[in-house]
């Protein structure tokens, strides 16, 4: 991806939901869509379209890493959602794509021919894998910061070589999104949140958050730089400071962080060559407490804020927006909404 | 410091090894399991939900004093169920179908152990059916619902209209990221609690209801 494009949509007062779900609820088949790249291709172009934006995001599908590694040992199909290791996990080299991941590739691949797209892949974080991977990933990961080892807390060393297998088949699916026209990453990582690291341990240190969290990330930037891919960072989970701190280092082109976090605030915290997406709160869009007038105010107001701070901007989903049956209306009406929103374009400190 | 106020200081910085050695001390020293329940774990946990609900603790530290509390009632479940002291209360909780979250879940779960109810976990991705004949089976006062994704809560509104369509007398509370009083007004839920904290006062006053 060109370097400059975000930063350019940016000082353009782009805005866009992350909502090709939204799109794909619209069509009939969506089951059969999701196992043909083809199809599912033309439904992120014309999601793209409707949305008005060069970047082609595809489905935020969290689950489909974890089912590839989990096939790959042998787990049955009807097991995987709910499977948690309890042993150390075994992970083949290399680890076959499952269909759902074939389709997304071959999604990228429709993407790239169609020419004035930008084609985008998406993954989970390894940190993100490893909490669906075992049954507890939290107590391990409090007593990691408190100093016990792997090898005196055997749930400690079962989350240490979950993280290393999420890596593996994460590192497997980049790969191919890559191969297949991928420009742009967008790594999904909400696990990393005060949720999983208790914001009193990391007033004393955050080592354990850097070793569990960030370096599994780093090795993933140093994988995209090789394929010359540039780093969506996205993590709506509720933050601490520091956490912001650490992901404005990772080297992304763009992070988008939820609903919890103040933009405006947190733009002082991200290097001014780094665009901030969000963080409209989409996740409430299907509720009619939050009306099309509140989230038009919720948008101006936001892009005034950011404005202010002279920081590249894009103005957003917290999220991807889901389609919600029964509510598709209420929900697409708020995403059309914030689409109409009057952001005129911005201009940023460092942005020539 | 007596053994009792040892244990709870055990179970409140979540000290599993400790709460356990304590526990059985505590028992040697010719403490009731009921009392040490009662008067010790009880008020620990109830220590650490408020200190949770007032953000001077988190998640985290909730999870080990309940598995520090856990590692006390291995210990005193087998002598109560004995003497057949049984919980007031009982609750069954799961996450809605089609949904695979349980953080929420868990510790809701983890906050109504500590407040002394016998918890029933269904897990998650709990068809309505399976709700049915849980409270059917364990005849619970409350039933907590709970989903993270917006996707899956109308899930949250069929499990209400099966438990109701049961005819069970059955207190419902919903919770979740996504989810609101209003929703809960909505689907005819009979509580909503917006975080883990308050799930135990939700719960014992719609029960009073």
């Amino acid at each position: 991806m060109q370097s400059h494009l975000l930063l350019d949509l940016a000082k353009a007062g782009h805005r866009m939901p992350i909502g090709t779900h939204l799109v794909l609820a619209g069509q009939a088949d969506h089951e059969g869509i999701l196992l043909d790249g083809k199809r599912l291709g033309k439904v992120t172009i014309a999601a793209a379209r409707r949305f008005r934006t060069p970047l082609a995001v595809p489905l935020m599908d969290l689950t489909l890493e974890k089912a590839a590694l989990l096939r790959a040992g042998g787990v049955p199909e009807q097991e995987i959602d709910s499977f948690h290791f309890t042993h150390t996990p075994t992970v083949p080299a290399p680890i076959p794509l499952t269909p759902r991941m074939e389709a997304t590739c071959a999604a990228i691949a429709e993407v790239a021919r169609e020419g004035d797209l930008v084609p985008i892949g998406m993954c989970i974080g390894p940190f993100s894998l490893m909490t669906k991977l075992v049954a507890d990933p939290i107590t391990p990961v409090f007593l990691a910061g408190t100093g016990v080892t792997a090898g005196e807390d055997q749930e400690l060393a079962l989350v240490e070589s979950a993280l290393a297998a999420a890596e593996a088949v994460i590192g497997r699916f980049v790969d191919a999104q890559i191969a297949a026209g991928a420009k742009a990453m967008i790594v999904c990582e909400p696990a990393a949140n005060r949720v999983y690291f208790s914001p009193r341990q990391l007033e004393e240190s955050y080592a354990t958050f850097e070793r569990l969290v960030i370096e599994p990330m780093r090795r993933l930037k140093g994988r995209l730089d090789a394929g010359k891919a540039a780093l969506i960072f996205h993590d709506c989970g509720e933050l601490t400071d520091g956490m912001v701190d650490r992901f404005a280092r990772l080297g992304a082109a763009m992070l988008s962080f939820g609903n919890s976090r103040n933009l405006w605030e947190d733009a002082a915290r991200v290097p001014d060559d780094i665009v901030i997406y969000g963080n409209l709160p989409t996740k409430r869009f299907y509720s009619a407490e939050l009306s099309v007038a509140q989230v038009e105010e919720l948008a101006q107001d936001l892009v005034r804020k950011m404005h202010a701070t002279g920081h590249p901007f894009i103005l957003g989903s917290e999220c991807d927006v889901l389609s919600v049956p029964g509510a598709e209306q209420e929900i697409w009406g708020k995403v059309d909404a914030f689409m109409r929103c009057g952001c005129g374009g911005m201009s940023a400190r460092r942005v020539t | 410091m007596t053994t009792h106020e040892q244990l709870e200081q055990a179970v409140i910085a979540g000290k599993s090894k400790d709460a356990k050695a304590l526990t059985q001390q505590a028992l040697d020293e010719g403490s009731r399991p009921a009392d040490i329940v009662d008067h010790v774990l009880v008020p620990a946990m109830t220590v650490v939900g408020d200190r949770f609900k007032c953000g001077e603790v988190f998640v985290p530290e909730m999870l080990v004093a309940a598995r520090a509390m856990k590692e006390s009632m291995n210990l005193l479940e087998p002598r109560l169920a004995a003497a057949g002291v049984t919980p007031k209360y009982t609750a069954v909780i799961g996450t809605v179908q089609g949904d695979l979250h349980d953080i929420g879940k868990n510790l809701v779960a983890i906050m109504w152990k500590g407040a002394g109810f016998r918890v029933v976990d269904l897990g998650t991705n709990v068809p309505p059916a399976k709700f049915v004949a849980a409270v059917q089976q364990h005849q619970p006062q409350v039933v907590g619902v709970s989903a993270l994704l917006t996707t899956t809560m109308p899930a949250m509104a069929k499990t209400v209209t099966a438990l109701r369509a049961a005819g069970l007398p059955v207190k419902v509370l919903i919770g979740g990221a996504p989810v609101t009083q209003h929703y809960a007004d909505e689907i005819k839920a009979d509580g909503y609690a917006p975080d883990a904290a308050s799930a135990v006062d939700v719960a014992l006053r719609v029960i009073a209801a």
